[in-house]
């Protein structure tokens, strides 16, 4: 297999899936900040109705 | 049902990529020319295609908002955005590399990068504008009328900057240049791949942001109780 | 006729407004200067090519100086409830929208009117060779620019940071307005007449004019009334 040029594919395709990576790590910190203050507004709620 | 359905795809999309990972790197020649850097291509141009469906998808969402008032389809039209936007940035890194080995240089302003370069700026606005306004339906109403400006824009620009300039090779798929059948189908099936990727992280968008919807609201309610 | 009726009032509005407090017209001919200025650092006035690309210096300098105006258009009836005012009004959206535009043209073509010869003192360039097709793609390039940021402005009305947006928004969306109207330009001063291959760029012109004037008439009700 010619290896001209082998360092730079590499470089081409991990830069490609970084960026997908990027982005599946954003939804991932988006779904955790979501579900915390899904928490804290049943505790609101809950404590509200107690009262 | 939803849950189901994203990890079904999921997994054919891991087959897939996995198939054609192989394909790409131990069954496929070296192109002539190129030397191994071609390899690229595989995902270069389907992240394209999947970028414009994903903005043609969101223009129709936007339209269809307009019409029915109805919020699943402005949160469809934000989530397929941003998936398309992270493909299309992919397109973006690709492309620069891919032209730093056969041209020398990261950048040049032809026609394709630079439209690509124009649209990526366009949608990306959309999302700086929604961040703008917090307002739900205000958000919802205003960000779909900037899609479809933008969406009306794209094939201008498109357009008018191939009149411009002209240094991206001509297309290897649909421009007459002559392909081996299995790079071909390499292509396809990793087109096929890549727009199942880019369908299940739209719907694992589109419902973190339904349930960012239903958190807002009840944010509301539990404040005016 | 209505429509026209109507457009007429809206534009006599907006310009005896401006012209009476002149404010938003001064700072667009100030920056304008300053732009030229600032340019003539950037590039060597002398060199022939800064002559062969001035065109499309010019047109950066009418892109950002009319922006100055135009985003002020629906920005200045926030303040006392205008807005609100001008869409409860009996006029159609599209009135209000064309009557603006109108205005707003006015405007930024007597920027570019006083810039033009300023841009020819400063660059030594003899921009008068083709008069009137220049006229014409001053004209069409201004319009472009002008509906877009008119229907912009009405967009980021209620935005926060609006006068960071609006730009933001409004330069890539104007990108195939700015290149054709800058390659016509840059032919037209450089002597070459309109027609054979500048007509691809001046057809792009209208077309991206027509598309996007009728885009915002639709459009324009809806983003300021929902």
């Amino acid at each position: 297999m010619d290896t001209r040029n082998f360092t730079f594919m590499f470089y081409g395709f991990l830069a490609a899936w970084l960026i997908l990576v990027v982005y599946v790590l954003s939804l991932v910190s988006r779904e955790r900040k979501i579900t915390e203050q899904l928490k804290g507004l049943k505790g609101l709620l809950d404590y509200k109705e107690r009262k | 049902m939803r849950a189901k359905l994203i990890y079904a795809l999921g997994v054919i999309a891991a087959i897939l990529l996995a198939r054609n990972l192989y394909s790409i790197f131990m069954q496929l020649p070296d192109e002539a020319s190129q030397g191994m850097i071609y390899r690229i291509i595989f995902f270069h141009v389907p992240a394209a295609i999947t970028a414009m469906l994903c903005s043609a998808v969101a223009f129709v969402a936007s339209i269809l908002f307009l019409f029915t008032k109805n919020f699943r389809y402005d949160a469809v039209a934000v989530a397929v955005t941003e998936v398309g936007l992270a493909f299309l940035a992919a397109n973006l890194v690709t492309g620069s590399i891919w032209g730093r080995i056969i041209w020398g240089i990261w950048w040049t302003w032809d026609a394709r990068l630079t439209s690509a370069l124009v649209c990526w700026l366009l949608y990306a606005g959309y999302l700086m504008l929604r961040h703008a306004i917090e307002e739900p339906t205000a958000r919802a109403r205003i960000a779909a009328v900037f899609n479809i400006f933008a969406f009306a824009d794209v094939p201008i620009v498109f357009f008018s900057i191939k009149w411009w300039r002209t240094q991206h090779p001509q297309p290897v798929f649909w421009g007459g240049g002559s392909i081996d059948p299995a790079m071909y189908w390499t292509a396809a099936l990793n087109l096929l791949a890549l727009i199942l990727l880019g369908v299940i992280l739209s719907l694992i968008r589109l419902r973190q942001e339904e349930v960012q919807r239903e958190v807002d609201s009840l944010r509301r309610y539990a404040h005016a109780v | 006729m209505d429509f026209f009726r109507q457009m007429w009032v809206i534009t006599r509005k907006d310009l005896r407004a401006e012209l009476r407090t002149k404010e938003a017209i001064n700072a667009s001919l100030a920056f304008s200067l300053v732009i030229l200025v600032l340019f003539s650092f950037a590039f060597d006035p002398t060199e022939k090519e800064t002559v062969a690309m001035s065109g499309g210096l010019l047109w950066i300098v009418f892109a950002f100086a009319g922006t100055l105006v135009l985003n002020r258009s629906f920005a200045r009836e926030v303040p006392n409830d205008c807005l609100d005012a001008l869409v409860a009004a009996p006029i159609s959206g599209g009135a209000l929208f064309m009557g603006k535009a109108a205005a707003n043209f006015a405007l930024v073509i007597a920027v570019e009117f006083v810039s033009l010869p300023v841009f020819g003192i400063f660059y030594n360039v003899h921009w008068t060779t083709h008069f009137w097709s220049l006229m014409l793609v001053l004209a069409l390039g201004t319009w472009g620019l002008t509906v877009i940021g008119t229907i912009f402005s009405a967009l980021t009305v209620n935005i926060r940071l609006r006068e960071l947006m609006a730009p933001l928004l409004v330069y890539p969306m104007l990108i195939p307005c700015l290149m054709s109207a800058m390659q016509l330009s840059m032919d037209l001063i450089a002597g070459k007449p309109l027609g054979g291959e500048n007509e691809i760029w001046l057809r792009l012109l209208i077309a991206f004019d027509v598309i996007f004037t009728a885009l915002s008439l639709v459009l324009v009700e809806t983003v300021l009334v929902g």
